[in-house]
């Protein structure tokens, strides 16, 4: 328990809460969540949606943070003290291997929105005949450009990861959460107030009730409620080990963090979709969506300055609080693995992703394969191995009653251990296998060679571990045997 | 804008910027709370009633288990913390907590 003696707290609640939402609320809330809410039946995909967003996000999210609030440690550190010194400590270090990676090509988005937020800054979009789609061609054949909008963003996240805890994730998020709600709000009066704007609203909300029937609802909307949330990746877990003993975790840790994730998605479904039908632009989502068609609607409305500045400043807002977690995982766990300063671990992880995140800076195609076996697999993943630790190595039932209901505003009952032993892993299970199924025709090599690459870094991470292990930590667990 | 699909947009306005504002709030006053308990007296019970039945009846179905010490000593700090606190943090029947006894 040395590495806890002196471990830095959040300064405050609201920080802590502004962190852990910021850390969920990325590109995925604004660019993603209202052109799949209008595609997949509109009322009915949002029932869906909160079903599954109560059932497991908000379940999964309270014991990964009680997990982490229990062991005080990172990623390796909390799998040690819960399996013992031995090659299972190799599942963290697989979880924490899927976030870098997922950083390494996120930091190049992250890039995208500051180079937007720029040219929001010098007014390029009202610019008279101004070409988006000019310019996203422009700025996506551009190698150099890209590399340098991937590196300012990782400069940007070092310089606040350099801060700490405190001093930076909790001073930025404080003000950038607050003007990114702000920035959505003014965005989503300006947008229901523009002519032709209620057909979005019509298109995002208008309840397709047989939508309710289908597969593929029920699939996009878990897909949405896993991966929006960042369920079982180590944010949840890292975060939680700066909390306090007594502090509260269902309320704060599991309900408002996923409820607060899911709000922004509905701010952005006010902001967007009324703008987007208001214009003409056919609705869509991704890159296209935010750099190219809004882009050129902010140009054509009036008071176009402030609308895209706010909305690219609250893009680049929203990116970066994520980017700041995920990077999290890794220096956290680094500072407690090698029992070093946090500059040097945050120099190092950082100067990781950056390198691993040039390729993918310079190809679309690398960056589109990465995402494609980290987000298909890789996540999903990662989240069974934490509700397997959770719920059977360390007990869920020992989980709930030593930390999660310890200074809980609400209390958690018993039929959380379920949901967190049987329910979120065998959906996690169903997930892998489908995406499995699904991809296995239509791309069969990058599906084979990515299932390769993830089956054979289980073992290889288990073999590095256990050979780490035997020399360098004393046995310690609180969770099952030692070895 | 058809009927159906304003009645799901308000409902989708309750149950996230409601329930959300209402967490947010409700959290922050709660923590309040706690912080208020801390100078007063130097802190508080951590667990609520309910919370501590499921401590104790875990203590009694696990007594020869290798966590059972932790769980004991969990418990004992929550005895040692109703019974030195003046002001509590959850609802207590002052019987309830006369009746604690050391396990």
């Amino acid at each position: 328990m040395t590495t806890t003696i002196s471990r830095e707290k959040w300064g405050s609640r609201f920080g802590y809460l502004m962190a852990t939402v910021g850390a969920m609320v990325g590109a995925g809330n604004i660019w993603r969540l209202p052109y799949v809410t209008g595609e997949n039946g509109g009322g009915a995909f949002l029932i869906a949606y909160f079903v599954l967003l109560y059932l497991i996000a908000v379940p999964g999210l309270m014991g990964e943070t009680s997990l982490g609030r229990y062991t005080r440690q990172g990623l390796l550190g909390t799998f040690r003290k819960v399996y013992g010194n031995n090659k299972f400590v190799g599942l963290g270090l697989v979880i924490l291997i899927f976030n870098i990676i997922l950083m390494s090509y996120y930091s190049s988005i992250v890039g995208w929105s500051i180079y937007y937020a720029y040219h929001a800054v010098i007014g390029s979009f009202t610019q008279t005949q101004f070409d988006t789609t000019a310019l996203w061609q422009a700025f996506s054949s551009n190698t150099a450009l890209k590399v340098g909008m991937h590196t300012v963003a990782m400069l940007i996240v070092t310089g606040i990861l350099m801060m700490g805890i405190k001093g930076g994730i909790e001073r930025i998020v404080k003000w950038m959460m607050p003007i990114l709600t702000v920035s959505l709000i003014a965005i989503a009066i300006r947008g229901v107030t523009l002519p032709g704007a209620m057909a979005g609203l019509e298109f995002a909300f208008s309840p397709n009730w047989e939508y309710l029937a289908r597969g593929e609802t029920w699939l996009a909307a878990l897909g949405q409620a896993l991966f929006s949330t960042g369920l079982g990746w180590g944010i949840a877990l890292t975060y939680g080990s700066y909390l306090g003993r007594n502090d509260d975790i269902p309320l704060g840790g599991g309900i408002f963090t996923a409820i607060g994730n899911t709000s922004f998605g509905l701010l952005a479904i006010f902001a967007v979709f009324p703008i987007v039908f208001a214009f003409g632009i056919s609705p869509t989502s991704g890159a296209e969506l935010a750099f190219v068609a809004l882009a050129s609607a902010f140009g054509s409305m009036t008071g176009g300055y402030v609308w895209a500045l706010l909305f690219f400043m609250g893009f680049f807002f929203a990116n970066m609080t994520t980017a700041i977690a995920i990077t999290e995982v890794g220096v956290t766990t680094y500072k407690e693995e090698r029992d070093t300063s946090r500059s040097k671990a945050v120099l190092t992880i950082c100067g990781i992703i950056w390198l691993l995140g040039i390729p993918s800076a310079m190809n679309s195609s690398i960056l589109g394969y990465l995402d494609f076996v980290v987000g298909n697999w890789g996540l999903p993943l990662a989240t069974f191995i934490i509700m397997l630790t959770i719920g059977w190595k360390f007990d869920a039932n020992r989980l709930r009653i030593l930390s999660l209901n310890r200074g809980a505003d609400l209390y958690v009952p018993k039929f959380w251990e379920s949901i967190v032993r049987f329910e979120i892993p065998a959906i996690m299970l169903f997930i892998m296998v489908y995406f499995l199924y699904s991809n296995l025709t239509a791309t069969p090599w990058k599906t084979v060679s990515g299932l390769a690459i993830l089956t054979l870094t289980i073992p290889l991470c288990m073999w590095i571990m256990s050979r780490r292990q035997a020399s360098a930590h004393p046995a310690t667990n609180v969770g099952g045997q030692s070895s | 804008m058809s009927i159906a699909a304003i009645i799901v947009m308000i409902v989708c306005i309750v149950a996230l910027w409601g329930v959300a504002s209402v967490a947010l709030v409700y959290s922050l006053s709660q923590e309040e709370r706690k912080l208020q308990l801390i100078k007063k007296q130097g802190g508080f019970e951590p667990y609520s009633p309910q919370a501590l039945r499921d401590l104790d009846r875990w203590i009694e179905q696990n007594n020869t288990s290798e966590h059972a010490q932790e769980m004991r000593n969990v418990h004992e700090e929550q005895r040692t913390a109703l019974q030195k606190c003046t002001s509590y943090f959850y609802t207590w029947n002052r019987s309830d907590i006369e009746s604690l006894k050391e396990i």
